[in-house]
């Protein structure tokens, strides 16, 4: 079976625990080998089950959801993560800095940066960053026009940052007096 | 170092990480970095941290799922997915 982790990484995301993510794969699967004659040949496979597990997850978890769904963004600036890092430092202690966020952030801190952002902004980061689906075909998937697409994954991902930076932080990746807000 | 280039280059950056920058504005991204040390450092980083979102969510599938999965889809048609 084809994507088999990619769907199922993208439903751990989704769902947030193992036993949901598993019964949305499933039910993705089985959804699709029941439609399959409805799938045109030569069109893209991946996008297809994507869209069948970005319905399923819609509806099957949406009702259940009671997370806010606009991110509080306050002065976060374009490439907040790296401006943090890189700021009154020389480029040399500044670089050496980037590495060591980018190696010491641990699968859980950029899944819960992940996880923390509203659904319709963690659809699309998913979408883009996990399985690098183009623009196009994310407003396909998600049924949005693609300057939706555009904006969503601009403010999901400027969060993100945040977070991962708070990560950082709290994990001693960055030198001592750089938490300041 | 241009501010003006420096900016474009910027609102740019994550439609040409994405790809998604058409033939010349990505041809006017990659001279501009050639240029400018600066944009360039930003660039680089983003594009590593691209790299490590995307390493980082991937997750192992549990073995006995893929079992299960398998049994399931088993009983379904014959589709060649």
């Amino acid at each position: 079976m084809q994507f088999t982790r990619q769907l199922y990484s993208a439903a751990m995301r989704m769902t947030r625990n193992p036993s949901d993510a598993e019964d949305l794969v499933q039910e993705t699967y089985l959804k699709a080998y029941r439609a399959y004659h409805t799938f045109e040949e030569g069109t893209n496979l991946k996008a297809w089950l994507y869209r069948i597990l970005t319905n399923t997850y819609i509806n099957k978890y949406r009702k259940e959801s009671r997370r806010p769904s606009e991110v509080d963004l306050g002065s976060v600036e374009d490439l907040y993560l790296y401006r943090r890092i890189g700021s009154e430092e020389s480029a040399e202690v500044a670089r050496t800095t980037e590495d060591r966020v980018l190696d010491g952030l641990v699968e859980s801190d950029i899944k819960k940066a992940v996880e923390d952002l509203p659904e319709n902004f963690r659809l699309p980061v998913l979408l883009a960053d996990l399985e690098g689906f183009s623009y196009k075909e994310i407003a396909e998937i998600l049924d949005v026009p693609i300057g939706t697409v555009m904006s969503r994954l601009h403010r999901g991902r400027k969060a993100m940052q945040k977070s991962l930076w708070e990560y950082a932080v709290k994990r001693g990746l960055v030198p001592e007096g750089a938490e300041r807000p | 170092m241009s501010g003006r280039e420096c900016d474009d280059a910027l609102t740019n950056l994550y439609r040409y990480l994405d790809r998604e920058a058409d033939v010349i504005s990505a041809e006017q991204i990659r001279a501009h970095l050639d240029d400018c040390s600066g944009c360039l450092r930003s660039f680089d980083f983003e594009s590593r941290l691209k790299i490590v979102i995307r390493e980082r969510l991937s997750e192992d599938v549990p073995a006995e799922f893929i079992q299960r999965l398998r049994q399931a889809v088993a009983r379904e048609s014959t589709a060649p997915l």
